[in-house]
């Protein structure tokens, strides 16, 4: 019987459901909006379709994520640090380290082999060390945030810009530029700050590799370049790491249930 | 001439219109009541079988009732001293026929007013304070006739100034470095002219007599102060976050009725104990906090986090001044002669500090210290570093903290945040996920 896991972003809704092997079923995904349990059950209905089953079917969900408390067809909940770290080990058994960069929120979180949480850490009360601060940083670079990515690959990295907060990254982006320093410099900037700002809180916790990158911001080309240029280890991303959260709460399901996995 | 005067002019008053000052001062100590009444009722509901005796201290969290007692006591003839800082020693006080309270704020809202004067960078604990001051606000901070401030950190330093517009503020200097040759001695002469200051304001002169007699007062809660620490060593009998508001209440009540029904409280907690009548789970994650001052009432926005949280927590000891440090050290007395009194009283509230304004070759080795003692005997299962924006040299010493802990196998998580409820959610998310985390390394 398969199971599901709910992950409640901050910008969008994602599902993941599992069948008893832990094989993955279906995904799906949507813009949380301004009514996030709507959008939950709307984005739950979709993945049932992908899936070719109905509700009746599943046998447990468990939901994650900021706004988990709307996810009114949950059995359970699951913290999305340890959701991260279930996803990470299932993603790749060798992982030690998951950093997930999301919109609002970024987390690193050590675990062990079986994806239990030894120590984590979240970006405290600051925008700067997530998606946010990109988002922010396309708008006063006046290009699409999707575009960044690839016109920050063009940069050798002569300009640089501090990440302590959003709004003094914003007032740097501007004087670079009136200093005329062309765009796709101003982007690798921006991402090698973000990423810069990810490697301090990932030295506060300690790497231990091996290291897998998920979260909505793991798809830029642009910060994966800059963590990779800036981390002095290999970083795994694994195709769909948005569904990271949903998917570390489909195994909670699964294990919770009474599933296993080989 | 012209010098002189403007240095008798207030440094730092801002122009507020009185019609201000009433407005805010009655529309927050409108939600001020609210918030403690709705704490108190989320303990009740926490601990439902709680010791009758709990309901005294619940009492005493409103501040009202203290209040009343601090004017009368004043119409009486009797001084009020409050203090800004656990380096005051409250010994000297009482010796002198005074009342001692603690008057750094705790509450959220007059942050924003204090703003007026400090900038946002700044600990929110000072920032809160000189905002109940503009406003009047703190019961007993209005009530005391003069402050002790301990030049520790930044903040409190700058505070001692601000302050000194409003009241005569005695300022006491720890030296940053505990075993100088002379560092004991500058100490003693500080709190030499502190009991002078104390003297004049009283009219009461200290003697060896009555500071004999404030010292063994003193005594007798520091027991009792033990003693409920050592009941939270073994399984939960009382909920942590009761444990620390009763430990708090110390700082304003009156130190000899506390010290009778804090008594009554752990006798009551020891039958429990025998009986096998807990607070909670006895496999409740068992959680330490140490960082920065958490001031009743607004900072109880964390312990009730815990131990409310999904799964729950319990605190079982923490290391901060407004909490298990404040009575835990009596002065060690040899010979009770003034002298040898005195000394004894200057090296309690120096050399057992483990405030980080303390520094050495090796670190502010005797924090470490207790820590980790802490989590030996009290079997802490993880710690909660607890950070207020602008608190610099807790937040400065985390890693040095981690490191040692690390040491012990004990998780640390480092929690930031501000004088603000609009960060609950957020917080909440933190430390769920952080017990989530303890619990299951406990099943592991």
């Amino acid at each position: 019987m398969p199971f599901a896991g709910i992950d409640m972003g901050i910008q969008n809704v994602k599902v993941v459901i599992l069948d008893d092997d832990g094989k993955i079923l279906a995904r799906s995904i949507s813009p949380s909006g301004f009514e996030p349990a709507k959008a939950a059950e709307q984005t739950f209905r979709e993945a049932l379709s992908n899936a070719g089953i109905r509700r009746d079917d599943i046998k447990h969900v468990t939901a994650t994520g900021a706004g988990l408390d709307m996810a009114l067809e949950a059995d359970s909940t699951i913290s999305m640090v340890a959701a991260d770290a279930k996803a990470g080990v299932y993603l790749l058994p060798s992982a030690r380290t998951v950093i997930d960069v999301g919109a609002e929120e970024s987390r690193i979180v050590v675990c062990d082999e079986r994806g239990n949480v030894l120590d984590f850490t979240l970006n405290e009360r600051c925008a700067a060390g997530s998606g946010a601060f990109l988002e922010a940083m396309a708008r006063a670079l006046e290009v699409r945030i999707e575009e960044m990515g690839e016109l920050s690959l063009k940069a050798k990295g002569t300009a640089s810009i501090s990440a302590t907060c959003v709004i003094f990254g914003e007032t740097d982006v501007v004087s670079l530029i009136h200093r005329q320093e062309p765009k796709h410099e101003i982007a690798r900037a921006i991402y090698d700050a973000l990423a810069e700002r990810i490697i301090s809180m990932v030295h506060r916790v300690g790497l231990k590799p091996s290291v897998i990158l998920v979260g909505g911001v793991a798809k830029d080309i642009g910060f994966t370049a800059a963590l990779r240029r800036k981390l002095e280890a290999e970083i795994f991303v694994p195709n769909y790491p948005e569904y990271a959260g949903a998917l570390g709460a489909a195994l909670h399901a699964l294990a919770k249930a009474g599933g296993n996995i080989q | 001439m012209d010098f002189k005067r403007s240095i008798k002019e207030k440094k730092y008053v801002v122009e507020i219109s009185q019609r201000e000052v009433e407005e805010l001062r009655n529309s927050i100590r409108a939600a001020y009541d609210k918030v403690i009444a709705d704490y108190v009722e989320r303990m009740k509901r926490g601990w439902a079988g709680r010791p009758k005796v709990m309901d005294y201290f619940y009492e005493m969290a409103d501040f009202s009732r203290r209040e009343k007692e601090l004017i009368e006591a004043k119409s009486e003839g009797k001084k009020i001293i409050g203090y800004t800082c656990v380096f005051a020693p409250v010994e000297l006080i009482l010796a002198a026929d005074a009342i001692p309270v603690r008057v750094s704020c705790g509450l959220y809202e007059p942050a924003k007013i204090g703003n007026r004067i400090v900038p946002v960078e700044v600990c929110p604990v000072i920032r809160s304070t000189v905002g109940a001051k503009i406003i009047g606000l703190s019961p007993f901070l209005e009530q005391s006739d003069a402050l002790i401030t301990a030049l520790t950190c930044d903040g409190m330093t700058k505070l001692s100034e601000i302050m000194s517009d409003y009241k005569p503020v005695w300022t006491i200097c720890p030296p940053r470095l505990k075993d100088t040759e002379q560092s004991l001695s500058f100490w003693r002469s500080e709190l030499l002219t502190l009991k002078a200051n104390i003297e004049k304001l009283t009219g009461t002169k200290i003697t060896g007599k009555s500071l004999r007699r404030a010292i063994e007062r003193v005594h007798r809660a520091n027991r009792v102060f033990r003693k409920l620490q050592n009941l939270r060593k073994e399984k939960p009998v009382i909920m942590g976050r009761d444990a620390m508001l009763v430990t708090q209440i110390a700082m304003w009540d009156d130190l000899e009725r506390w010290t009778e029904k804090a008594e009554l409280l752990c006798i009551e907690l020891e039958e429990r104990l025998k009986e096998n009548n807990l607070a909670c789970p006895p496999d409740t994650p068992r959680v330490m906090l140490t960082g920065s001052p958490i001031i009743w009432p607004d900072n109880w926005k964390l312990p009730n986090l815990i131990e409310e949280a999904k799964p729950q927590g319990i605190i079982v000891a923490d290391e901060l001044c407004s909490g298990d440090r404040f009575l835990y050290d009596p002065v060690g007395v040899d010979e009770w002669t003034f002298e040898d009194m005195f000394t004894a009283l200057a090296e309690r509230y120096l050399m057992p500090s483990t405030c980080p304004c303390f520094t050495s070759e090796a670190g502010n080795e005797d924090r470490v210290n207790w820590l980790i003692n802490r989590v030996k005997e009290w079997r802490v299962e993880g710690v909660i570093y607890y950070i207020y924006r602008g608190c610099m040299l807790y937040a400065m010493e985390y890693m040095r903290i981690k490191h040692a802990l690390d040491h012990l196998n004990v998780p640390t998580y480092y929690l930031d945040t501000d004088y603000t409820r609009e960060d609950v959610g957020q917080i909440k998310t933190r430390v769920e996920a952080f017990l989530e985390m303890l619990k299951a390394r406990i099943e592991i």
